[in-house]
């Protein structure tokens, strides 16, 4: 990835600390001096690096081969039975609660991601125009996504999980009917989407704002001398040079859509009748509700497999646009 | 994901920085009526967005149902104190994000250092694996860690809570801190060694004093993580005791009975720590920091 070929790229701009650095080599004195500070760079680099290394090894590595492990065995909690091999994807693979958790899941990253980005972009471009109290209004906006979804999603709650809930109550005395907005299926789907959207936008309004923040204004200028409508200016200009942090955006959201845990079971608990059951609340409850273990941890592979994909396609986008 | 990971936290663009610095230009009426149109779309979307937010502080300060106080008191919040275990789980959240707050600065500042400064093939490698580790999903590592901390005891306990969320903030922390180190020239160290210095004085001493906003944003992502955190809370905590705020806050939903009063008055105790970190620290994390650290969530 760029992130690893930008790393060693500055490193090596860095280098200095080991001999043959620049400035390196002179008379025999600093060479001595440069060959006695490597020794020492790469002791204290050890040093250095080891409670990082311990923790990586702990609460990364070591979980992700026992995982491995109990993906292909038998058991529980408890103790890891016999092993099955493929059998727990298998069992996976052909449970229609997967199916239906993978599609909630889809829906659910597909509004999340452009739905927080078409919010967020709509705030942007109003925010970059002078207004009154512009800045005051950009710190209130990030608030959603500062406050704890504990703390937002009871406030969602109180405002429409029963028929008397505040919401409910407006829609029935505009004479709307009263939705029940968590206990209908696609009514509670479409909650947790606009819950998830709200908690999101911000996210999204702040990576845009920044990359609006570094486009020239003078490119506008020059187009609307040539007489570009708003509408050209804002296809033709800003979308291509907000493309690379769009991407980004996009991958990074992506994952928080995919992993998200709490945004879903804090609101609906993937109820009723798991229409809101997403792969992590179904991974969670096989393995802390059922207590299987091996298709749970199954569920997460999967899972991850997928997040690999989209973000691989997603990255090659990157590397297009940057390109351009 | 470079381009969000190594947005310089000084540099990069901070949040509420307004485009400041262009000449002001005498605006034409048009422009003034576009101006005040615009603020009232603005102040109207804000209101409707901030509606949970408001019905929540306002519930906390409103008397509940049994009361006998009227206009807003703070009798809510002051139950919830002397009724609930509130003090106590408020006081496991503040132990336990302070533990996570300190010990990843303190593992993520030496190896965010080694990542910028080191050149081998192992430290990029291991640059890589940071980055690899950080984005999959945690429920696949819950499940074995909750089976090894089982058998330890770190299982319903504060400890083991803190080594989890020092261990998923680690990893973006120290790509945060490689990339803010990366800002600092290599001739401030230079000099140092001439005078003397080893290479961990160099570090401590002439490195680290200078990015104080580099760990401050560090910080600032931890403290959030292991504040908001519900998944890892409701794996490895039990007793009524030992759970954190989020689940404290869940603890008051029952069946068709749930004190509104009091969960509120409790939620808006656990929305302040981070609207006062975001409120006084705002300008030293930027968007770059934000990225990278909720890639983890």
């Amino acid at each position: 990835m760029t992130s690893t070929t930008t790393q060693s790229g500055l490193a090596r701009a860095r280098r200095g600390l080991a001999p043959g650095g620049p400035g390196g080599g002179g008379s025999p004195s600093t060479t001595n001096r440069k060959s006695r500070l490597s020794a020492q760079t790469t002791r204290t680099f050890f040093w250095l690096l080891i409670p990082s290394v311990v923790l990586l090894v702990l609460i990364h590595g070591y979980p992700l081969v026992y995982a491995g492990v109990q993906a292909t065995h038998d058991g529980n909690l408890i103790q890891t039975g016999n092993f099955v091999g493929a059998d727990n994807f298998a069992t996976v693979l052909s449970s229609p609660a997967f199916w239906k958790a993978a599609q909630f899941t889809l829906w659910f990253t597909i509004v999340g991601v452009f739905g927080s980005w078409l919010v967020g972009l709509g705030l942007a471009l109003l925010l970059r125009t002078k207004i009154p109290a512009g800045g005051t209004f950009k710190v209130l906006l990030l608030l959603p996504w500062v406050v704890p979804i504990v703390v937002s999603s009871t406030a969602w709650n109180w405002l429409v999980a029963t028929p008397d809930s505040l919401i409910p109550s407006l829609f029935r005395n505009l004479g709307l009917g009263t939705p029940l907005f968590l206990a209908d299926p696609t009514l509670a789907a479409l909650m947790v989407m606009v819950f998830k959207v709200w908690v999101s936008f911000p996210f999204m309004m702040m990576m845009i704002s920044a990359a609006l923040a570094s486009v020239d204004t003078t490119v506008y200028e020059a187009a609307s001398m040539d007489g570009a409508t708003r509408f050209q200016q804002f296809s033709q200009i800003t979308l291509p040079l907000i493309a690379r942090s769009t991407y980004i955006s996009w991958i990074l959201m992506t994952i928080f859509c995919v992993n998200d845990f709490p945004t879903i079971y804090l609101l609906t608990g993937g109820g009723p009748v798991d229409a809101t059951t997403s792969l992590v609340v179904l991974a969670y409850r096989t393995v802390f509700q059922d207590f299987a273990t091996g298709p749970g941890v199954a569920i997460a592979f999967l899972m991850t497999l997928t997040l690999v994909v989209v973000s691989v396609l997603l990255y090659r986008q990157i590397r297009k646009s940057s390109v351009e | 994901m470079s381009a969000v990971l190594h947005a310089h936290p000084e540099t990069g663009p901070a949040l509420g920085v307004t485009t400041a610095g262009k000449p002001r230009r005498a605006l034409s009426e048009a422009g003034m009526r576009g101006r005040w149109w615009r603020f009232t779309a603005i102040l109207a979307i804000t209101a409707v967005v901030l509606v949970p937010i408001m019905v929540t502080v306002l519930l906390a300060f409103t008397p509940g149902p049994n009361s006998t106080a009227t206009g807003l008191t703070f009798e809510n919040i002051s139950n919830v104190f002397s009724k609930t275990l509130a003090g106590t789980w408020l006081q496991n959240s503040l132990v336990t994000t302070l533990c996570t707050v300190v010990v990843s600065v303190a593992v993520a500042a030496p190896a965010g250092y080694v990542l910028s400064r080191g050149r081998s093939k192992a430290v990029s490698g291991y640059s890589l694996l940071l980055f690899v580790m950080q984005s999959l999903p945690i429920i696949t590592s819950v499940v074995p860690l909750f089976i090894l901390f089982a058998n330890m005891g770190l299982v319903d306990n504060l400890l083991g809570l803190t080594i989890i969320y020092v261990g998923s903030t680690m990893t973006v922390a120290t790509w945060m801190m490689a990339a803010y180190f990366d800002s600092i020239p290599i001739s401030l160290e230079e000099a140092s060694w001439i005078d003397g210095c080893s290479v961990f004085g160099s570090f401590t001493k002439v490195v680290l004093r200078n990015s104080l906003p580099g760990v401050l944003s560090t910080a600032i992502f931890a403290f959030l993580l292991a504040w908001n955190d519900y998944l890892v809370a409701i794996v490895f905590l039990r007793s009524n005791e030992i759970v954190t705020l989020p689940m404290g806050v869940q603890s008051f939903f029952q069946q068709n009975n749930t004190d509104w009063s009091g969960v509120m008055a409790l939620a808006v105790v656990m929305m302040l720590p981070p609207i006062i970190v975001f409120a006084t620290l705002n300008k030293y994390f930027s968007v770059g920091g934000i990225g990278g650290s909720l890639a983890g969530r």
